[in-house]
């Protein structure tokens, strides 16, 4: 059994508190770091092969690597807390369990890239986390670990909590630049990326909570160690929200190189009330449906790519054979008609358009020519829009489409669901 | 509370929040957001009254603090209840049992999705995932999770608001 | 200088310039909604996408910069197809409007669908539906149903006219172009948002179902509503005059002027054309007993020379006016020379302060002051300015006044003693375009073309010279000033009179230095300044 690195606090009682924090080998990271120069921080994360573990998976050090060398301007390091990503759960833990784990990693992440000023965006539902996480910043100002010349070091690092007001597109890192400086979430044209023009005109970095976690460790026992625990890709562990049809749903911290199959079955309990696995998404909503066939795939991000897949937000959900694949679509696809921003055409009218196809066809009205359509629709619009909202739309529409065609041929030719015969999906309630 | 009749405005100490808020962000602007949650904790919603004098505050003109209050979720522009249930419909939840949760709540309360009960105790919503997967269906019961639900489960909750 | 190549075209263009711009130059249009020149790039239509070599993804061309070595595409299956998708999207939830759409025939869903959709429609769902007929103002009126959310209009009153009015609401589909509940949108520039929606969304409420855009006719002018000189066009219909209630004039459009007003017209401006059609002086009148009888031309010049010739010239004054090309204020300086009157002049007070703003619109609502100053319509040495005439008039020492256009019973100065002074008069000729105080009062009555009937120049308060062109015949037996004055002064033996204004403004150029060496050709779409050698010096 491996050894947990993020979740390791989570059972120790009070394990929110600076004290248990303490006790626990915290803040050491940090001391580490300022005795190291911002080049050899950045060196370290690049060894680590740390990837984004909000959805991207973008190479954490490159990432960093992209800030102007010579602009007067300031720089923010955005904490990107609007987790939304649907079957994904995992940041909500880490801000109730180990707030400090967060606190540390972005002050150690705000050293490296020479930014004083640092947002910590909290999605509005998080009403919990926000409270619990407040009172961690707090326990830090007082202690000296934010705020002016943090634990004598010289270095300074205020920071602001800024909560979501119910968007899932202010996830998007651009779309959370937008809400955070007080208008609609919409994101921005790219050219220019954050890292060159994001907040308030400043170069910006955004980072998912979980990846900034990881750096009090990787501090502490050097990037080689944290890379020899993935792939030649990826390094270290994450966390897999597991949810859906499965025994015991919950955060599971793996190494990346576990697989699909573990995590299910080794981890989660398997598949409840003797059912046998349909479908799984391996990395939240936004990502390609896998078959019961398809899950012995490692769960970096390489090998989810070449899967046909993502590792995305890492937000597992388990369909057992009950579940009708066009009614799980028809959810989603609600879930993007809802939450697309507006701002661009092609995604704005066809997730609405999608989500209509859908519920038609459930409601027994299907024409033989709807699901070619939708897969047309979706490759026409993918690749179109202002961000990637909508090719995380057009994963779903197409892969449970492509693998499951023929449950949708039957709601189209019969009226109705052979998963689950006579039940009538009442109420169809959209939008 | 804002009494009928009167005019929308913070109190002297709110002002000093806003004010604080304001001055807290590289841009002002950016305080927008903070200062609607607080307004909508003062005022319970937020009317057109509200958004004018908010955009007074920011130099914004009242249509662009509109935009902003339409765009988000959780901005309230119609009076809701003393309680707010918010249940979740997108996938893990409702493979798991949304749409039970939502009939169960329209028999028990009497009211339609988006409504709130005569006695204006509880408006009941669906709501986008709330990231609390390993525990649906759950729901948002005003500033908790609660996941798990059953029937049982819900009837306890519903006794339990005041 | 970058140096990039469009569809295997090469081309040099200016650092900076997108590639919507780069490509016109090649005379390459690249379809597109949310772009607009005078607005910033909002990168939402996703039409203009092109495909760029080194880049395995269209990339939207309003927001890409030329730069040196690009190589572009805008005529790939892959580009071709994408722009097919992109207009099917914007179409799908689209009412079905045509028919009752003001916009039809102009609407870039139509022209774009034509040139770049051609598809099938296979949308069978329930289209969202929207606000529709929303008068926003007293000049717009918004479908929110047709609108395509490119977020042209709420870029226009927050970047031009920075009053914020409009906002878009919502999200996703159910996204909705509006007014802050309550608020209204009548700022004065409010009718450019109808001409920059691409759509049928915004329209006018003047213009409403009064005539179809292909009956409609278009001739290049110039508004004459203050001293900017807005470049406009007018759009008239004679093909339908059982349209739009005969009105020949059916609507004003700016017209691009880097110099003078970018893409912009001010409201009063575009919406006050209907003295065009209304009210009109439609042919000569001669005072007989205590009413005016319709003459005929003959008549009416006759008399009018008769009288010229009949007083002496300290006992006559001419009162041109500001609303006169330069031709026709040339004429008139030549028409004082010839009979020796000195008693001449332009300026009339007007009623009310003119409002002025930082944008476009000016205090000084005449077209072509500055081209009076300069072609000097001041008195000559010791002789009397307007309201000298007037005061001379009622004192009777001035007999003969020829009034241009001004009423002045309706202007700064006092009415009571206008109207004595006019009633003094021994021979009060009047010649205007509108019936109004001073024409029922007059004894001779010369109708007068407007501007939208005649050929010629205003010179703007910046020392701009520009065209304006004949789009319609003078209604009735209106004639234009120059027309009249031509055959005044050949009347008088002061030469032949002249067939078209471009012999005026040539004769105007040789004798007034600031006009020095400007023609008609060289005036151009943008038009040319005075030349700096200005005499006709202001007092």
């Amino acid at each position: 059994m491996a050894e947990l690195l993020l979740m390791r606090r989570f059972e120790i009682p009070d394990s929110h508190t600076l004290r248990v924090y303490r006790e626990t080998g915290g803040y050491q990271g940090l001391a580490k770091a300022f005795g190291m120069t911002p080049v050899a921080i950045l060196d370290a994360v690049k060894r680590s092969n740390l990837r984004g573990l909000g959805g991207a998976g973008f190479p954490t050090a490159v990432k960093w690597g992209f800030l102007p060398k010579d602009s007067p301007k300031p720089r923010y390091l955005i904490v990107n807390a609007d987790e939304g990503e649907p079957g994904t759960f995992k940041d909500r833990y880490l801000l109730e369990r180990d707030p400090h784990a967060l606190i540390e990693g972005m002050t150690i992440a705000a050293y490296a890239i020479g930014s004083h000023l640092s947002f910590v965006y909290i999605r509005g539902e998080y009403i919990k986390p926000f409270r619990i996480f407040s009172d961690a910043v707090h326990e830090a100002y007082e202690a000296g670990l934010l705020g002016k010349s943090i634990l004598g070091s010289g270095f300074d690092l205020e920071v602001i909590i800024h909560r979501g007001a119910g968007a899932y597109i202010c996830g998007e890192e651009t779309g959370l630049i937008s809400s955070l400086e007080g208008k609609k979430g919409w994101p921005k044209l790219k050219p220019p990326f954050p890292a060159v023009r994001g907040a308030f005109d400043c170069p910006t970095i955004v980072n998912n909570v979980e990846t900034l976690c990881h750096l009090p460790l990787i501090m502490t026992r050097g990037g080689e160690w944290f890379a020899a625990l993935g792939t030649k890709t990826q390094g270290g562990t994450r966390m897999y929200s597991v949810s859906g049809h499965v025994v015991r749903p919950g955060v599971y911290e793996l190494p990346v190189t576990a697989t699909l199959r573990e995590l299910i079955y080794d981890h989660a309990g398997g598949i409840p009330r003797g059912r046998r696995l349909k479908a799984v998404v391996p990395g939240g909503s936004s990502a390609q449906i896998l078959t019961a066939e398809e899950i012995d795939v490692t769960m970096d991000v390489d090998g989810l790519r070449d899967a046909g897949t993502m590792a995305g937000s890492a937000g597992v959900i388990v369909m057992d054979e009950s579940t009708c694949i066009p009614e799980a679509l028809w959810v989603l696809a609600r879930f993007y008609a809802h939450e697309s921003c507006g701002q661009c055409t092609p995604c704005r009218e066809s997730t609405g358009w999608v989500e209509k196809i859908l519920a038609r066809i459930l409601s027994g009205k299907g024409r033989p020519e709807d699901p070619d359509n939708l897969l047309d629709i979706a490759r026409r619009g993918a690749g179109t829009t202002i961000c990637a909202f909508y090719d995380g739309a057009v994963n779903p529409y197409l892969s449970y489409v492509e693998k499951f065609r023929s449950e949708f041929d039957y709601h189209i030719h019969h009226g109705e669901c052979d998963v689950q015969p006579g039940r009538v999906v009442t109420g169809l309630e959209t939008r | 509370m804002s009494l009928a009749g009167q005019m929308t405005a913070f109190t002297p100490a709110q002002l000093d929040e806003v004010r604080r808020l304001q001055a807290l962000y590289p841009d002002p602007r950016a305080a927008l957001l903070p200062v609607l949650q607080l307004a909508q904790e003062a005022f319970d919603f937020i009317s057109p009254d509200v958004e004018q004098y908010v955009a007074g505050l920011f130099d914004l003109s009242p249509a662009h603090v509109h935009e902003v209050v339409t765009f988000y979720t959780l901005f309230f522009t119609k009076p809701v209840g003393r309680h707010i249930l918010s249940v979740c419909r997108t996938l893990s939840c409702h493979l798991l049992g949304a749409p039970d949760v939502v009939a169960y709540l329209k028999e028990r309360l009497g009211i339609e999705v988006g409504e709130t009960t005569k006695d204006g105790k509880v408006t009941f919503f669906t709501v986008e995932c709330l990231c609390a997967c390993e525990m649906a269906p759950m729901m948002q019961v005003n500033d908790r999770y609660e996941g798990h639900l059953t029937r049982e489960k819900i009837d306890r909750i519903l006794e339990r608001l005041e | 200088m970058p140096r990039l190549t469009i569809d295997g075209k090469e081309i040099e263009v200016p650092a900076g310039e997108n590639l919507i711009e780069a490509a016109r130059r090649l005379g390459i249009e690249i379809p597109h909604y949310c772009y607009h020149p005078g607005l910033s790039i909002a990168g939402q239509c996703r039409l203009c996408m092109v495909e760029l070599e080194k880049n395995p993804r269209p990339q939207i061309a309003c927001n890409m910069v030329a730069m040196d070595g690009m190589v572009v595409h805008t005529q790939t299956p892959k580009v071709l197809e994408t722009r097919k998708s992109i207009m099917e999207f914007h179409l799908i939830n689209h009412p079905l409007d045509c028919p009752v759409c003001d916009q039809a025939g102009e609407c870039w869903l139509q022209i774009y669908y034509m040139k770049h959709g051609l598809y099938d429609s296979r949308f069978v769902e329930d289209k969202v539906h929207k606000p529709k007929a929303v008068p926003l103002g007293p000049h717009v009126i918004l479908d929110a149903e047709r609108c395509i959310l490119c977020s042209r209009c709420t870029r226009f009153c927050d970047e031009i006219t920075k009053t914020g009015e409009l906002g878009i609401f919502n999200r996703g589909d159910h996204s909705e172009v509006g007014l802050f509940p309550g608020k209204v949108l009548d700022n004065r520039y409010s009718g450019n948002v109808v001409d920059i929606c691409p759509v049928g969304a915004l329209t006018d409420r003047d213009f409403r179902f009064q005539v179809r855009v292909w009956y409609l006719d278009t001739q290049k002018s110039v508004c004459p509503g203050c001293s900017r000189g807005c470049n406009i066009e007018i759009h008239s219909n004679v093909r339908r005059p059982h349209h739009a209630q005969g009105r020949r004039v059916a609507r004003l459009k700016p017209r691009y002027n880097p110099h003078v007003n970018d893409w912009w017209i001010c409201d009063a401006g575009r919406y006050g054309f209907g003295f065009i059609d209304q009210g009109r002086i439609t042919f000569p009148q001669l005072r007989e007993g205590g009413s005016l009888r319709e003459v005929t031309w003959q008549e009416a010049l006759a008399l009018l020379i008769d009288r010229l010739r009949a007083y002496g010239p300290d006992e006559i004054g001419l009162l041109a006016s500001p609303e006169m090309t330069n031709e026709e204020l040339f004429l008139i300086r030549r028409l004082a020379e010839t009979l020796g009157v000195k008693n001449l002049d332009f300026q009339v007070p007007p009623r009310e302060p003119g409002d002025e703003d930082d944008f476009l619109l000016r205090a000084d609502k005449n077209p072509n002051t500055r081209g009076a100053e300069a072609i000097g319509l001041w008195p000559a040495d010791r002789g009397l300015d307007a309201w000298e005439m007037l005061e001379a008039l009622r004192r009777e020492q001035l007999k003969c006044l020829w009034v241009f256009h001004h009423d002045v019973t309706r202007c700064g100065w006092p009415e009571g003693a206008v109207l004595e002074a006019l009633q003094a008069a021994q021979c009060l000729i009047y010649t205007g375009s509108n019936v109004n105080g001073i024409a029922e009062r007059a004894h001779l009555v010369l109708p007068a073309a407007t501007y939208a009937e005649k050929d010629g120049t205003f010179t703007n308060f910046e020392g701009r010279v520009q065209r304006i062109r004949k789009a319609l015949p003078p209604l009735g037996d209106s004639r234009a000033d120059w027309e009249i004055l031509g055959e005044c002064l050949e009347a008088l033996n002061a030469g032949p009179k002249p067939t078209r204004p471009e012999e005026v403004f040539r004769a105007l150029a040789h004798a007034v230095p600031a006009f020095a060496g400007l023609t008609y050709r060289d005036l151009g779409e943008y038009g040319l300044m005075l030349r700096e050698v200005a005499h006709g010096a202001s007092r």
